[in-house]
C-alpha cells in the first residue's frame, strides 16, 4: 500500500467520523431545504416547460448565497460557490422537469415526518438539496477548497433525452474533477455506470387511399396490436441484462370509429450494446415487413440511444460512496442510471447518482417522501462532496 | 365622494410585488421599532399547518427577521394540529389557556380576541389555516403598508380568486358572502367601504393600539365588525389593502355560507343601531333556520348562532396588568 493511498484513507475515516453530527445539524437545518422543496416543488415544470421554476431556483440560488446564478440557452440554472482554492470543480446537479402535465394541482402537504405531493421525490427534494448547498455549507462550516458548481438541469426526463445537462456540459468548459447527480429517491441507490437504451416510436398510419374492403383491413388499433405482438417475439436475453418496456401508445378517440393512427412508444435496455443494436434492427425489419403487408405506413423513429458507458465498482469514487453510505447507515444497491449520470460520464467525468430518502407512490399525485431518512441521506451528499474535495475519490 | 373613493384606492392599495425586498422591510421596521407577532388561528388543520409554518417561519423568521413572534393558536383541534405546528418550530398555545379568568367561547373570534393578550408584537398579522398555496407574501404584502405608512392601522388581503376553474370564470371581487349580503349592505350604509375588495378575507395585519380599542365577536362577524368599529372611528384612511395574488382554499357549502351571513348580520344590525345608523332593532333572533328535503318530505333543520361579543382588550383586568408588567 502506497503512503497516498493510507492517508486517503484516514482522510476518509476522519470524515466518516463526523457523520453522526452531520446528520443531527442537517435535522436542525431542515427548514431551508424543505422550504425550498416546497416553493420549488409547487410550480408545474413538465419537460420542455421548466421556465418558471427554473426562474426561481435561480432566486432560491441567490437568496442562499451564490452572486451570479444564471440561466443559459438550454434553460438550465447554474451558479459557481467558489473554492478556497479554486483550481477545479465538483458538479452537483438536480434536474428540474417532473412527468406531471401544467394542468395536474402541484400543492404539497408537510406532515411532522413526511411531505406529499406531485413530484416531490422526483425531484423537488434533490432540487431543494442542490439549491441548498450554498447555505448548508455555511451553516456547517465546511469550506470546500474546489468550486462548487450547481446545477438545475432542464430536459432531462422523457423525449428530452438529456437535452439540457448535454448542452451545459458541452458549453461550459471548466475543469470538472466529478459529478454527482442528486435525485429524491430512492435511498441507497448507487449509480456509477450509464445503462445502453434505446427509445423509439413506432407510428402506424392508414394512407389516404387505404382499401377498407381488401382481405384484412382493419383499424389502426388491430394492426398496432398485431405489431406488437410480432416485436414481443423478438427474444430478449438474459446475459447480458436485458430488458424491453412497451410504455405508451395511443390511438382513436371514441368507441364505433376506426383510427387511422396510432403510436407505440417502447424502450430497450441492455449492458450489451451490440444487443441494443441487434434488437433495433429487428424491430425496423418487422415495420418494414409489416407495412408491406398491409398497406400501412409504419415509421419507426429512435428519440434516443445510449450506449454503455461507466466507471468500474472499484473505483475510488464508487468505494467512498460506498463506505460512506454504509457509515450512515444506507444500504447501497448498485442500480445504472438512464438519467443524466450518462451525460456526466460521456463527458469523460467520473460521476454517481444519490437518492436522498425513502419515498412511496411515484410519479403518482400523492407521491411522499419521509423526512427521517433524509438527513442521513443529505449527509451522504455532503460527505461525498468533502471527500471529492479532499481527492479521496480518485 | 366618487373622486375620494378613487384616491384612497389609488394611494391605499397594493400589490404584494412592490414589497418583494423583504430585507428592507426588516430595515424599515427595525429603524422604527416596531415588533411584529404572526398568529395563525387553528381548529382542525393538520393537512396544512405543517406547511404554513414551515414555510412562513423560515422564510420570515430564520432568513429574515421580519416576524418576532410565531403563534399557533387553537380552538380545541381533536387531529393532530398542535404536534405538527410545533414540530415545525411555532409557539403553540390553547385560546381556553389564555386569560382563563374571562372563560372560553367557542369561535374564531374568540381565538384572535385571545391572541391581543398572548402575543406582544405592536403588530398583529393574522393569517388563516387553510391556505393550501401558502407564501411569505401572506404576511410580509400585509405588514409592509404598516411599517411605511404610521396613517395606517389596518390593513385586509385581497385575492384573485378562482371561482370555476373548469368554465375558466373569474370574479373581480370577492366571495359569495361579500358579493351578496356585504356589499349590498355596505353600499346602503357605508359606501366608502365598498373600496375593500374583500371585507371577509382572513388575513390581515394590524396595529397593537387599535386592536386592544374593538370588541370582538366571537365568531362569523368578527372581520365584519372590525371595519365598521375602525371606519367609525378613524375613517377609511386607517385602512389599506394588498393584493396577494391567488389564495387556494377549501369551498365552503351554500348552507355553511347561510349560517356565516346570518352571523354577521346579527354583527350588522347591532352596529347600525350603536352608530346612529338605524333608530331602532327589535330583538334579534338567534336561531338559523332552513330547510331539509328528505324523500319528498321538508323538514325545517334550526341552528343557534348567537354572536356574543368580547368587550375591548383593553378593559380586560387582566390585560392591563399585563401591559403594566405586572
Ligand atoms: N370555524 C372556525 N374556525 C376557527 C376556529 N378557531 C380557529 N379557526 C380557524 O379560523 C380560520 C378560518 O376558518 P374557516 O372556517 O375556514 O373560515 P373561512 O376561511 O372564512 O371560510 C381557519 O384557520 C380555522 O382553522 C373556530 O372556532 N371556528
Ligand atoms: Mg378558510
Amino acid at each position: 500500500m502506497t503512503i497516498e493511498s493510507t492517508t486517503k484513507d484516514l482522510n476518509l475515516e476522519n470524515l466518516l467520523k463526523e457523520i453522526p453530527f452531520l446528520i443531527e445539524n442537517l435535522r436542525e437545518a431542515r427548514e431551508t431545504y424543505l422550504t425550498d422543496a416546497v416553493l420549488l416543488g409547487e410550480i408545474p415544470a413538465p419537460t420542455f416547460g421548466e421556465e418558471e421554476r427554473i426562474r426561481l431556483a435561480i432566486d432560491r440560488f441567490r437568496e442562499n448565497g451564490l452572486d451570479d446564478p444564471e440561466i443559459d440557452e438550454f434553460g438550465n440554472a447554474s451558479g459557481i460557490l467558489p473554492g478556497t482554492v479554486g483550481s477545479s470543480s465538483i458538479l452537483v446537479m438536480a434536474h428540474a422537469d417532473s412527468v406531471f402535465n401544467a394542468e395536474t394541482r402541484h400543492v404539497l402537504n408537510v406532515g411532522s415526518d413526511f411531505m406529499t405531493g406531485p413530484g416531490i421525490a422526483d425531484n423537488a427534494i434533490g432540487m431543494a438539496a442542490v439549491v441548498g448547498l450554498p447555505k448548508l455549507l455555511n451553516q456547517l462550516g465546511i469550506k470546500l477548497k474546489d468550486d462548487l458548481l450547481l446545477l438545475i438541469n432542464t430536459k432531462s426526463l422523457g423525449r428530452a433525452n438529456l437535452e439540457g445537462a448535454r448542452g451545459f456540459l458541452e458549453t461550459k468548459q471548466r475543469p470538472i474533477r466529478a459529478g454527482i447527480c442528486v435525485e429524491g429517491a430512492e435511498q441507497g441507490r448507487l449509480s456509477y455506470s450509464g445503462l445502453g437504451a434505446l427509445r423509439g416510436e413506432i407510428t402506424l398510419i392508414l394512407p389516404g387511399n387505404y382499401d377498407w374492403n381488401s382481405f384484412g383491413a382493419s383499424g389502426a388499433i388491430t394492426h398496432l396490436t398485431r405489431l406488437v405482438n410480432q416485436v414481443m417475439e423478438i427474444p430478449v436475453p438474459k446475459e447480458p441484462k436485458t430488458k424491453m418496456t412497451f410504455g405508451e401508445i395511443h390511438s382513436g378517440s371514441s368507441f364505433n370509429t376506426s383510427p387511422k393512427s396510432g403510436m407505440l412508444r417502447f424502450e430497450i435496455t441492455s449492458e450489451g450494446d451490440e444487443v441494443i443494436n441487434e434488437m433495433e434492427k429487428q424491430v425496423l425489419e418487422i415495420c418494414e415487413q409489416f407495412s408491406l403487408e398491409t398497406g400501412t405506413k409504419v415509421e419507426l423513429e429512435v428519440v434516443a440511444r445510449r450506449a454503455n458507458c461507466g466507471i468500474p465498482f472499484s473505483h475510488p469514487l464508487v468505494k467512498s460512496t460506498r463506505r460512506i453510505m454504509n457509515e450512515t447507515g444506507i444500504i447501497p444497491k448498485v442500480d445504472p442510471s438512464t438519467g443524466d449520470l450518462n451525460v456526466i460520464i460521456r463527458a469523460g467525468h467520473p460521476g454517481v447518482t444519490l437518492g436522498l430518502t425513502t419515498a412511496e407512490n411515484l410519479r403518482e399525485q400523492n407521491e411522499t417522501i419521509h423526512l427521517e431518512p433524509l438527513y442521513s441521506g443529505m449527509a451522504q451528499l455532503i460527505t461525498l462532496l468533502q471527500a471529492i474535495d479532499q481527492g479521496i475519490c480518485e | 365622494m366618487t373622486s375620494n373613493n378613487q384616491d384612497w384606492l389609488d394611494k391605499n392599495t397594493f400589490h404584494h410585488g412592490e414589497f418583494w425586498d423583504i430585507l428592507k422591510l426588516v430595515e424599515e421596521k427595525e429603524k422604527k421599532g416596531l415588533s411584529i407577532s404572526l398568529c395563525i388561528p387553528t381548529l382542525n388543520e393538520e393537512k396544512t399547518i405543517g406547511k404554513e409554518v414551515l414555510i412562513l417561519r423560515s422564510e420570515l423568521m430564520e432568513r429574515y427577521p421580519l416576524v418576532d413572534e410565531f403563534a399557533v393558536i387553537d380552538s380545541g383541534s381533536s387531529d393532530k394540529t398542535l404536534e405538527v405546528a410545533s414540530n415545525f418550530g411555532a409557539d403553540v398555545y390553547l385560546s381556553s389557556d389564555i386569560l382563563q379568568e374571562v372563560g372560553d367561547k367557542r369561535g374564531k373570534g374568540e381565538n384572535l380576541w385571545k391572541a391581543i393578550h398572548q402575543l406582544k408584537g405592536d403588530i398583529i398579522c393574522y393569517v388563516d389555516a387553510d391556505i393550501s398555496n401558502i407564501h411569505p407574501r401572506f404576511v410580509y404584502g400585509l405588514v409592509a403598508p404598516l411599517i411605511r405608512r404610521d396613517e395606517v392601522s389596518y390593513v385586509k388581503a385581497f385575492y384573485d380568486r378562482p371561482l370555476n376553474y373548469s368554465s375558466g370564470l373569474r370574479s373581480s371581487g370577492g366571495g359569495r358572502v361579500t358579493e351578496i349580503l356585504i356589499r349590498p349592505l355596505f353600499s346602503l350604509f357605508y359606501p366608502e367601504l365598498t373600496n375593500i375588495v374583500q371585507p371577509l378575507s382572513g388575513e390581515y395585519a394590524a396595529r397593537r393600539e387599535v386592536l386592544e380599542t374593538i370588541p370582538f365577536p366571537i365568531g362569523y362577524g368578527v372581520e365584519t365588525s372590525h371595519l365598521l368599529d375602525l371606519y367609525e372611528k378613524f375613517g377609511i384612511e386607517t385602512f389599506a389593502q394588498t393584493d396577494l395574488d391567488r389564495r387556494v382554499h377549501r369551498n365552503q357549502t351554500t348552507n355553511a355560507l347561510g349560517k356565516m351571513s346570518f352571523g354577521i348580520l346579527q354583527t350588522f344590525f347591532n352596529r347600525l343601531h350603536a352608530q346612529g345608523k338605524i333608530d331602532q332593532i327589535p330583538s334579534l333572533e338567534t336561531f338559523y333556520r332552513r330547510f331539509e328535503v328528505e324523500d319528498g318530505a321538508y323538514s325545517q333543520i334550526v341552528q343557534e348562532v348567537i354572536e356574543e361579543e368580547r368587550p375591548p382588550m383593553m378593559e380586560i383586568e387582566g390585560y392591563q396588568n399585563r401591559k403594566a408588567g405586572k
